[in-house]
């Protein structure tokens, strides 16, 4: 057990491989410790948050969570960046790629963070440069920085057409 | 902050395993080689601090979902 000085952190209640966390959003929610998915790396801006688990937003919504595991009031929305390019994957770098189109893509999965300005729901951005990658099998994932991408940081989820 | 003269060719190397080689200038645009263990990510920094911010802002912003469309075809798309 890591110590730690922050009165906000979790202290993890453990019986049987299911793990209680507290969460601000959703309260105290009861996980299975495979569905822990460690960022080695952290997320870019919260270095010390590796520990993190994807809780689904609404049956059949295209959006879900992404929830520390030590910080109850750390979340981010993601969503597929797939939903917004649909060639998105054809556009990451070559070693991405592989990882998502290989023989080994089922085990892979990417997400993009979503930034929702307060009240206007309608004007939420997604950020198509620094996708979520994440190893199912593993358990691992890794934010990602497109260098060489046309992609921004706030790519409008909706385009008015009218 | 360490300022070092290089030309062309030349390199510097941070820590044991970090080199940075000057490959080419033109005008003012310089090309330099990383090499890099593996695990140590190489950034360009406006990108990284972008994602930095966004990410921070992101983090913010998720507060409520309610009012979201279950499915995105729901509002205008």
């Amino acid at each position: 057990m890591q110590n730690t000085s922050t009165t906000e952190r979790n202290r993890e209640g453990s019986t049987g491989g299911i793990i209680t966390i507290q969460t601000t959003r959703f309260g105290k929610i009861s996980i299975h410790k495979r569905r822990i998915i460690n960022f080695p790396e952290g997320i870019l801006g919260f270095p010390d948050e590796k520990r993190f688990v994807i809780l689904e937003h609404k049956p059949g919504s295209p959006f879900c969570w992404l929830q520390s595991v030590t910080s109850p009031d750390l979340a981010f929305v993601m969503m597929s960046p797939i939903l917004i390019k649909s060639d998105y994957i054809d556009t990451l770098p070559a070693s991405e790629r592989r990882l998502l189109k290989g023989e080994q893509a089922k085990n892979f999965a990417v997400f993009a963070f979503v930034t929702i300005p307060k009240g206007r729901v309608q004007d939420m951005t997604v950020n198509l440069l620094g996708p979520i990658v994440i190893d199912a099998e593993k358990k691992i994932g890794r934010q990602l920085v497109l260098a060489n991408s046309t992609y921004q940081t706030r790519h409008p989820v909706f385009v008015e057409t009218d | 902050m360490l300022v070092l003269t290089r030309k062309v060719d030349e390199s510097i190397t941070i820590g044991t395993n970090i080199t940075v080689t000057v490959l080419e200038i033109r005008g003012n645009q310089v090309r330099l080689g990383i090499d890099a263990p593996r695990e140590t990510s190489v950034h360009r920094t406006e990108i990284y601090k972008a994602i930095v911010e966004e990410n921070i802002k992101a983090a913010k912003t998720a507060t409520d979902l309610d009012g979201l469309p279950k499915e995105l075809g729901a509002l205008k798309k």
